[in-house]
């Protein structure tokens, strides 16, 4: 009797779970869902819509959303959004490969053009066609707080025009987001207050924007993120050293161990600076983070 | 009712006199009636088409050039306008632009290179296969698949507009990635690609040897290649990443724009917007070009019909004639019936009796002649029109 009891006991709760569980999946279907190219622009578009819609970044773990290589299956699943959100200045270079509901795009950054910072242009020519160039842009703009106020403001307008959200509900979170981002540039502000002065080298070229806005002098090589440098990956730093006199080496992910020390040798200070673009954590506290360790880099520079 | 087996019998008795005026009875029912049933179709069709088509964009020429070009994918090819032109009305948030781009056909059909929106405009669904996915693919409409005899799995190549034509557009091979569902219009008969596919037909943008990669580009490395680099005339996943495009999107070009406004003010504004007779662009409305060409070929119907009619009345006359000459040639046989005591009146009965059912059984066939042509008409006109373009 007692076993017949808890049977039934255990057949009611699975019940009961498969019920709830059929529900929040029904509930997750019929709620709005929005995928993002990079995490910036899915911070942004989950604080603006709240619980409101389901914000996708669809970049599997490990892979450099930049360079991402969507997936038939990827590629239906993002077809199938009621918003896709775009970076822009070159940025997921996968989508001029595939086919996208152009209704459902928003360039984030389609207003700050003048604004975008143009790496070294290509020029070539193959064919009978002459000579053409390739323009590069540096597309990492959130990393200057002020363009992700933009690019935030973007997100917002077009979550309203879709009818997402609320209007009222998306200005009054904007307004908050808003305050959040330009705090946080404030304190990079102070932070970063006479780092224009210690030379410093990226280990890959992320930091246009995030240079231009606090003045800094950053160098750039094109290592892989989080792998160890070879030899002549250190011949070159060590060269670049020479030449800019650098104190500094960025990394965009920590290197496996070993790295910092080999680098050490030649005078730099390491400092891991993540630029956010496929991070886990809170786009503002990460930021602020790695804001806070090139800082203290700098700091030890001036101290030694 | 002795009147009714009577005349039956006697015209079963003559059963190919009676066949020969039943058919021609039921022919001149029904040819009116199945003309008028598929040129009234073709006509709803027509306009249909243009009234499902809110705005046309294009640049300023031929209304109707740009109309047939648009909406029923012809061998007319106005003028391009730029894809600048489709970013300023996304800017103006009146209503969503959908490019088309017909520059280019394979195996007599037009490649119609556009973007997803086109799909949801039209409510395409699948029959088989998947929708556009990357660069390259192809989505077939239910006629090309059937008069080329290609589904998902196969490829279509496009046909070089220039043989002599070095410089520009090479054939590009396209592999079918989905088939639609009939829809009894002109997409049918299209082939249809992703706008940027088509820019690669162009040769706007192309794929070629490891002359520049994107790493390349981001890392800013020169690079200089000659006429002798191979440029892909097929994009596959190992080379895809080496297509790029030329120039500035908003000077990439587009056959014409389907405009779909917002609402009727929306339209109005964007109208307005396109009034300058000096503008290099037009904003026209294609129902209304639709149906002043309709109303033209329909002018030529009511001369169509007159002559029915003519045909008709000749027709019938030629069948009274007949039937007075049967009666003509009964005589002797009904002044037997009289001698044998049949009144005047059932002699007439008879002789209305034989007529009533040749044609009962002429308009019955008539009649299910004309419930095909209507049952079919869609479908068949559709064809049609499909196969005028």
């Amino acid at each position: 009797m007692r076993e017949l009891t808890v049977r039934l006991g255990a057949g009611l709760l699975a019940g009961c779970a498969a019920f709830l569980f059929s529900f929040s999946a029904v509930e997750a279907e019929d709620r709005p869902r929005v995928v993002a190219v990079n995490a910036p622009l899915q911070y942004f578009a989950a604080r603006l819509l709240d619980e409101g819609a389901e914000v996708e970044f669809p970049v599997p773990d490990g892979v450099d959303p930049s360079f991402w290589r969507p997936t038939i299956a990827d590629i239906s699943r993002i077809q199938g959004a009621d918003l896709i959100l775009l970076n822009g200045a070159g940025f997921a270079t996968w989508i001029d490969r595939v086919s996208l509901p152009r209704s459902r795009l928003v360039n984030a950054s389609a207003a700050l053009k003048d604004r975008f910072i143009v790496t070294e242009s290509i020029t070539h020519s193959h064919g009978e066609g002459g000579e053409h160039s390739h323009e590069g842009l540096a597309s990492y703009l959130w990393l200057d707080p002020l363009l992700a106020v933009a690019q935030a403001e973007a997100v917002a307008a077009a979550l309203t025009r879709k009818g997402l959200a609320p209007g009222d509900a998306v200005a009054a979170r904007l307004a908050a987001l808003r305050a959040d981002l330009e705090a946080l540039d404030d304190a990079a502000a102070a932070a970063l207050e006479g780092a224009g002065d210690v030379t410093m080298i990226a280990t890959h070229p992320r930091y246009h924007y995030l240079a231009r806005r606090y003045g800094l002098s950053i160098s750039a090589l094109e290592w892989e993120a989080g792998a160890m440098p070879s030899p002549e990956d250190l011949a070159t730093l060590e060269g670049l050293v020479t030449q800019t006199g650098a104190k500094v080496l960025i990394w965009e992910a920590a290197p496996p161990a070993g790295a910092f020390a080999a680098t050490e040798a030649l005078g730099l200070q390491n400092v891991v600076f993540d630029p956010l673009a496929r991070s886990e954590g809170p786009f503002i506290e990460g930021f602020a983070a790695s804001v806070e360790a090139l800082a203290a880099a700098v700091r030890a520079v001036a101290a030694n | 009712m002795n009147a009714l087996y009577l005349a039956f019998a006697y015209l079963r008795y003559h059963w190919a006199r009676s066949l020969v005026l039943v058919l021609v009875a039921a022919l001149i029912m029904f040819v009116p009636v199945a003309t008028q049933t598929l040129l009234s179709t073709s006509e709803r069709a027509l306009v249909a088409r243009g009234e499902a088509t809110p705005l046309l964009l294009g640049s300023r020429g031929s209304q109707l050039d740009l109309t047939m070009a648009a909406l029923y994918f012809s061998d007319e090819r106005p003028d391009p306008v730029t894809m600048g032109e489709v970013e300023r009305i996304w800017d103006s948030d009146l209503g969503t632009p959908i490019p088309l781009h017909t520059a280019f056909s394979s195996g007599g059909f037009r490649i119609v290179g556009t973007t997803l929106d086109y799909f949801d405009f039209r409510a395409f669904t699948p029959a088989e296969g998947r929708g556009l996915s990357l660069l390259g693919d192809a989505v077939i409409g239910a006629e090309v698949a059937r008069a080329l005899g290609k589904g998902v799995g196969d490829s279509l190549v496009s046909a070089p507009e220039n043989l002599f034509d070095l410089d520009g557009v090479y054939p590009l091979e396209m592999p079918i990635v989905g088939v639609l569902a009939p829809t009894n219009t002109p997409d049918d008969a299209a082939i249809f690609v992703d706008i940027k596919t088509a820019w690669v037909i162009q040769g706007i943008g192309h794929g070629h040897e490891d002359v520049v990669t994107a790493a390349d580009v981001a890392a800013g490395t020169a690079a200089l290649a000659n006429a002798a680099v191979v440029q892909y005339q097929r994009i596959t996943p190992e080379n895809i990443e080496s297509f790029h495009f030329h120039g500035a999107q908003d000077d990439f070009p587009a056959s014409a724009v389907v405009v779909v406004p917002h609402d009727t003010r929306s339209a109005t504004i964007l109208k307005g917007r396109y009034l300058d007779a000096e503008g290099p662009t037009q904003l026209i409305a294609p129902a209304g070009v639709i149906q002043g060409l309709v109303d033209r070929i329909f002018r030529i119907k009511s001369l169509l019909d007159i002559v029915t009619a003519i045909i008709a009345l000749a027709a019938c006359a030629a069948i009274a004639l007949a039937l007075f000459l049967t009666y003509r040639l009964r005589a002797r046989e009904i002044a037997t019936a009289v001698k044998l005591g049949a009144r005047r009146s059932m002699v007439l009965r008879l002789l209305a009796a034989e007529t009533v059912t040749l044609l009962l059984i002429s308009g019955g066939i008539a009649a299910a002649g004309a419930a095909l042509v209507t049952r079919n008409a869609e479908t068949w006109v559709g064809w049609l029109l499909a196969l005028g373009t």
